[in-house]
């Protein structure tokens, strides 16, 4: 018997005619023990599915059944609902910093469900909470129990919802996005522990979320949701390898792969469609390069080779190659490396002082113990020395807190560092004139994460260009500036018409393009891109990164390409630097940071990066232990979480810099031969 | 916390002695002479100079100040230049009154302030939260002393069931106490316990909406205590924050209903001291009244590390 079962779940918000339909008509079934990961980009409704199993939703919104082991539940009335919900359907959501409740302990927080289900005693359920805390994987139970959230590190307090969310062993456990707010070797680290602890207790889980990576270390079968609609749904070997319908394999196609580095990525092109108006055909066509007059007729899921699809066309025999887009730029990419450095940095530092401190009685004047507060200072850059070539990129890859946005507002002087030098174009300009540092700026410029906030929501796309070109160009006339402004616009590929339009009339790709047409005016040569493409959707990404790399061929730019992700790195630039901890473990060529061999850090974030399109069980995952808070004062800065640390020497002291044929400069007590045997037995064994 | 408590008390004396500096300040540049208030409208200009250097008034006024200051710190702050009582003994009878008028009402404050917005928060545009609103609107936009006006001629005037003004002791009869309590509380708190539920309304409305209610919702926690222990106790945060600065409108209000209600409090005392120049029970009043206020915001601050382990326990490991 399935366990779960959605026959024709459609939620729909307000009433026609500007409804918004988040879902429509969307078949699931999952059985016991099984793992069934939902594919779809923001918009896709995901979630939503999550919400309305769940009775999270208002009700008059939800239509269709939703059947849990035979009882049909959405005409349940609300209080038998609720008491499935964390007994029997338990559900993590996707931000472990913001789900936890503040103000209330760890343990009381996991206990709570016990009493409430289970009618468990106080104490009872709190030693029940820290038997939970324990299958996690805690190592101190009863200290996490006793703490409060922001105690905690983000990878520990997702343990702790896993924890509170199996606590009264439910059969179905829903995972919405449970790993894209952490690190890598965090993800990682959750990614195996739902994946033993499902495979043990039988569970059914409803693994939600963008990231078709994480799918192919996780699910069984794969669901694919786009605007609302199932449209492709089988094994993950199927779906992954050998997708049919077209928006799986653009999706597949738009994802930057590691040693792919040459080509391409291959953007789905078009707009999300409107869900208040969505139309009768396939919901994919207007974005299809392979549409046809009768994708305009309803469409209907379709069994074909053990897998559903909505799309009357696809046939596995005859799959059409995804068109590429644009230019294709291969030649000119190559820099030549004896050019003088645009940009050095030198032995860069940086510390902060926190604002508060212990409490402690000073002797001032030689004999007055008086009160002073003793600060605590945190390194955040460990004497970091790089350059960037004139038109080369640099992908600047590490986890939160590793400090790659901290060094990219130092290239920048945003911030001062502590100590160390910063040399542009041969000028060091930590003691420039206020004249040279207004030069600099005009050849230096950032473009940001987020491209909402960095937008002001009051100007006007065209204002916004215009200022900062006016800004570079003083003596240009209004003219000059709008012609200048509208030339920019199109650069990023953007109609001109978007010159009296206003940020929230774009999209988050269109926005970003708006950040890097801002960037662009003052004519620059350096451009630091601190996590640029992170909070787009992949086919989006897609988009903005072949900007990125069309921009830089144009106009010989150099970038700073600051990134989490070690996939988009490698397809953009040139040298990878490898930051852990405010130190560079490893740095060198792209193709030689990606090959063997590694530091045992670049190790893991490679085995963390796989490719969706390949079998798993080629490699073995590498699960780096530990959580990546700890600041260490001496030797390596990754002991104590790497799996080859050698002995105390790798505790006392500061790893030498092994150097390769290559040009690799890897930072690590062990010899290159000795990493590369490691690795090579690593890859044996599997 | 240790550190937190010591920066709270530092931050409460300095402003104390500033304010001890500002209202003796104001009350040497007040017009109107010491000197000449004791002595009388008809005394001779040698009788009055005679006094000024009896009370030391011709010395600099820093040294003036140091002396005043130095009583006030023993509790000493002289005699008043009208009742020719000591004004510890005047100012302590009059806070006695006042501040069981101040309790009353502060407790009312929080209480129906509290449960007026989460009650609003739950019914979110229904019936309640319209009528919450309607009600905020009134009160706020109303000032205080108009609805004392109001409540003195329904009440006292036409129906005749409430004293329009005075005072009883709550030990012997704690009745006529309340009879004499009730309308001044209701006209002192009308506008606060509006205030306090709009602003309770809309911070329990944010922590409804977060994530750590909806993940308790999914846990399948009973809705009361989804609104109780999780959402409400995160959503008062800033209600004590302003609590303690309703505390300064509160005392404001108190000195306006005083006077209405002829409430024999520090309210009435100021006045009177105002109008009459008595220069040492003016200073007197207000310094009680500055230091009422500041304990009020202490009093806040550690409430407010009681409620938030972030500031109890800092932001370490």
């Amino acid at each position: 018997m399935t366990l779960l079962s959605i026959k024709n779940l459609t939620v729909s918000y307000g009433s026609p005619p500007y409804q918004l339909k988040a879902l429509n008509a969307v078949n699931i079934d999952i059985a016991p023990g099984e793992t069934v990961a939902l594919v779809g980009e923001s918009g896709s409704g995901k979630s939503t599915i999550a919400m309305a199993i769940m009775d999270l939703i208002p009700r008059k919104a939800v239509s269709g059944e939703i059947f849990f082991k035979g009882r049909e539940l959405t005409s349940l009335p609300s209080e038998e609902r609720r008491k499935l919900r964390g007994r029997n359907i338990s559900i993590v959501f996707q931000d472990p910093f913001t789900s936890l409740n503040p103000s209330i302990r760890i343990g009381k927080q996991i206990a709570e469900g016990l009493t409430t289900h289970l009618g468990m005693s106080n104490a009872q359920a709190m030693k029940r909470a820290a038997e939970a805390l324990k299958e996690v994987g805690i190592a101190d139970p009863e200290t996490v129990a006793n703490a409060y959230p922001h105690q905690l590190s983000g990878g520990m307090r997702q343990r702790v919802l896993i924890a509170s969310a199996l606590v009264c062993n439910p059969e179905l456990l829903i995972l919405d996005e449970p790993t894209t707010a952490l690190d890598v070797t965090i993800e990682a680290q959750v990614l195996d522990l739902v994946q033993e602890i499902a495979a043990r207790r039988h569970v059914g889980v409803l693994f939600i979320t963008h990231n078709l990576g994480v799918v192919n270390k996780i699910a069984d079968r794969v669901c694919v949701l786009y605007a609302g609609q199932l449209v492709e749904e089988g094994t993950k070997e199927r779906v992954l390898r050998d997708p049919l319908h077209p928006y799986t394999r653009g999706l597949l196609g738009s994802i930057p792969k590691l040693g792919h580095r040459e080509s391409r990525l291959t953007p789905i092109e078009g707009r999300f469609p409107d869900l208040t108006d969505t139309p009768t055909g396939c919901i994919f066509e207007e974005r299809c390069p392979f549409r046809e007059a009768a994708c305009s007729e309803p469409q209907q899921l379709r069994s074909l080779e053990n897998r559903r699809i909505k799309c009357w066309k696809a046939e596995p025999a005859q799959v059409e190659t995804w068109p590429v887009t644009e230019r294709h730029t291969s030649t000119s990419d190559v820099r030549s490396s004896d050019e003088k450095a645009l940009v050095e940095l030198q032995k860069i530092t940086k510390r902060f002082t926190s604002s508060t401190g212990k409490l402690t009685l000073k002797t001032k004047l030689g004999f007055l113990p008086l009160p002073a507060v003793e600060k605590k200072s945190v390194g955040v850059l460990n004497e970091i020395s790089l350059s960037i070539g004139r038109g080369e990129v640099l992908g600047l890859v590490g986890e939160s807190g590793s400090g790659k946005s901290t060094l990219g507002r130092i290239m920048l002087k945003l911030i001062d560092a502590s100590d160390g030098r910063v040399v542009f174009d041969g000028k060091e300009i930590s003691d420039a004139s206020d004249g040279e540092l207004k030069e600099f700026r005009k050849r230096a410029q950032i473009v940001f994460q987020n491209p909402t906030s960095s937008l002001n929501p009051r100007r006007t796309i065209g204002d916004a260009i215009s200022r900062a070109f006016k800004l570079a160009n003083p003596q240009a006339d209004r003219k000059t500036v709008r012609k200048s402004a509208e030339e920019l616009i199109d650069r990023v590929g953007l109609p001109i018409r978007y010159f009296d339009r206003y940020p929230h009339q774009l999209s988050g790709g269109e926005k970003q393009r708006v950040g890097i047409a801002r960037a662009l005016a003052s004519n620059p040569d350096l451009i630091v891109c601190d996590e640029p493409v992170s909070a787009l959707d992949v086919s989006v990404q897609a988009t903005v990164l072949n900007l990125f790399k069309d921009l830089r061929s144009d106009m010989n730019l150099s970038y700073l390409f600051i990134s989490h992700d070690l996939a988009v790195i490698s397809h953009i630039s040139d040298r990878i630097a490898v930051l852990y901890m405010g130190t560079i473990v490893e740095e060198g060529p792209a193709a030689a940071v990606l090959d063997a061999p590694h530091h045992p850090y670049t190790e893991a974030l490679l085995s963390a990066a796989a490719v969706p399109d390949e079998a798993e069980t080629d490699k073995k995952r590498i699960v780096v232990k530990g959580d990546n808070i700890r600041r260490v004062t001496h030797g390596c800065v990754f002991q104590g979480r790497c799996r080859r640390q050698i002995g105390s020497i790798c505790e006392t002291t500061k790893p030498p810099i092994r150097e390769t044929d290559q040009g690799l400069r890897i930072a690590c007590h062990l010899s290159v031969d000795d990493l590369l045997m490691g690795q090579k037995q690593l890859a044996e064994n599997s | 916390m240790a550190l937190y408590v010591i920066n709270r008390l530092l931050a409460v004396m300095v402003v104390l002695l500033v304010i001890s500096m500002l209202v003796f300040g104001v009350t040497q540049i007040m017009p109107g002479d010491v000197a000449s208030t004791i002595a009388g409208q008809f005394a001779s200009p040698e009788v009055v100079d005679a006094i000024r250097e009896k009370l030391g008034l011709n010395d600099p006024f820093y040294v003036q100040y140091w002396r005043w200051i130095s009583s006030v710190v023993t509790g000493d702050f002289g005699q008043s230049l009208i009742m020719e009582r000591p004004v510890s003994a005047l100012i302590s009878e009059a806070f006695m009154a006042s501040a069981s008028l101040a309790i009353v009402s502060f407790i009312s404050v929080t209480l129906f302030g509290i449960l007026l917005g989460v009650w609003a928060a739950v019914r979110r545009d229904k019936l309640a939260d319209n009528l919450v609103s309607t009600f905020t609107y009134v009160g706020i936009s109303i000032p205080e002393f108009f609805w004392g006006i109001v409540l003195i001629m329904f009440f006292a005037n036409y129906l005749q069931i409430l004293p329009s003004g005075g005072v009883a002791s709550i030990s012997a009869s704690p009745g006529v106490w309340l009879s004499h309590i009730i309308l001044p509380v209701i006209t002192l708190t009308l506008t606060l316990i509006a205030h306090v539920s709009r602003l309770t309304r809309s911070s329990m409305l944010e922590a409804l909406d977060s994530q750590y209610v909806r993940n308790a919702r999914a846990k399948g926690l009973p809705e009361r205590t989804v609104i109780f222990r999780h959402a409400l106790p995160n959503a008062l945060m800033p209600t004590i924050t302003v609590l303690a600065l309703d505390v300064g409108w509160l005392i404001g209000g108190i000195v306006v209903v005083e006077v209405v209600f002829s409430y024999p409090g520090i309210g009435r005392l100021l006045m009177f001291a105002i109008e009459r120049h008595d220069l040492p029970l003016i200073q007197a009043s207000i310094l009680v009244i500055a230091l009422i206020y500041c304990l009020a915001n202490l009093v806040a601050d550690l409430l407010y590390a009681v409620v938030n382990p972030k500031i109890r326990y800092g932001n370490g490991e």
